[in-house]
């Protein structure tokens, strides 16, 4: 009687301790596939027209996503797989430019154009109520 | 002051559109985006010879040397078109040393495609699982580079060359 219930105590262990080990498999797998998705969402396809790496199944395109999971499964970052990707292939592969000294004028200039035409609007209005 | 204020926003208007222009008639093409290697060291590699499984060569070899890296497959047509303007450049050039790198291509195919079409090359290496390309950041073939005597890549071709190709972006950097 006391054996069984040792026995029946350590399956009930052993069952626990699979299913911790499967979930905690299944929300890496998780995770790692959300961070799949948003770094080849990032990615241009460079044989492809104006195509993300995640969209695209051009050999190109799949060769990046194996490489990309492959580091995701060694356990490297996004930030660091993104440069490793720009080192070999330009900023050109990024969909979203960096914002730095090169691109500083493709950044703000939508803002400056935005407060010229505020600045313009601002003294035509006051313009015209002088002239009332 | 205020004709001015009325026709400045015109003005800031036909700027933009004339930069957008100059931009547009600059002949940019998307398919052919600049290399990050441009004005950099070869990147890192090592390669066996496609004849000689104990023949290896890497980029160390080629520390000030001028060479140019042709990346090509048995399977990809443009690479075929290309090809002869290797033997012209070699003909021109005897000194110069100008390397194949054979892309996730089968060995007997490449044989035979360099039997039937000439081997210009001074070596050629096997890239079996495309990772020689990838540290060249190549995504198509063919893809050729050229080094300058201290070993800086200068020239990136992607697409097969052509006489024009050799005359504008080869030539000049030939010493």
């Amino acid at each position: 009687m006391k054996l069984t219930h040792i026995f029946s105590n350590k399956i009930k262990l052993i069952v626990l301790f699979s299913i911790i080990f499967k979930s905690s498999i299944v929300f890496s797998d998780q995770n790692i596939e959300k961070e799949f998705k948003d770094i080849t969402s990032k990615l241009r396809c460079m044989t492809c027209q104006n195509q993300t790496i995640y969209d695209s199944e051009a050999d190109f395109s799949i060769n990046i996503k194996k490489i990309i999971r492959q580091k995701l499964n060694s356990g490297e970052n996004e930030k660091k797989i993104i440069q490793f990707i720009e080192e070999r292939y330009g900023e050109y592969i990024l969909f979203e430019p960096k914002f730095d000294k090169k691109n500083i004028f493709l950044w703000t200039f939508p803002f400056i154009i935005l407060c010229l035409s505020l600045v313009f609007l601002f003294i035509r209005i006051k313009g015209n109520k002088d002239s009332k | 002051m205020n004709k001015i204020l009325l026709y400045s926003p015109l003005a800031i208007f036909l700027v933009i559109i004339f930069f957008l222009l100059v931009f547009l008639i600059q002949d940019k093409d998307a398919n052919k985006p600049p290399s990050p290697f441009i004005n950099k060291d070869l990147p890192n590699f090592d390669v066996i010879s496609l004849f000689n499984n104990e023949d290896k060569f890497s980029n160390n070899d080629f520390k000030d040397k001028q060479v140019i890296i042709n990346f090509f497959a048995s399977w990809c047509i443009p690479c075929k078109a290309e090809h002869p303007l290797f033997d012209y450049l070699k003909k021109n050039n005897p000194n110069l040393i100008i390397i194949g790198i054979n892309h996730k291509d089968k060995f007997e195919d490449a044989k035979n495609f360099l039997e039937i079409n000439g081997n210009p090359y001074s070596f050629v290496g096997i890239d079996l699982d495309g990772k020689v390309a990838l540290e060249f950041g190549v995504f198509g073939l063919p893809e050729t580079f050229l080094t300058n005597r201290k070993g800086k890549i200068v020239s990136k071709i992607t697409g097969p060359i052509t006489k024009k190709i050799i005359k504008n972006e080869i030539n000049p950097y030939l010493q």
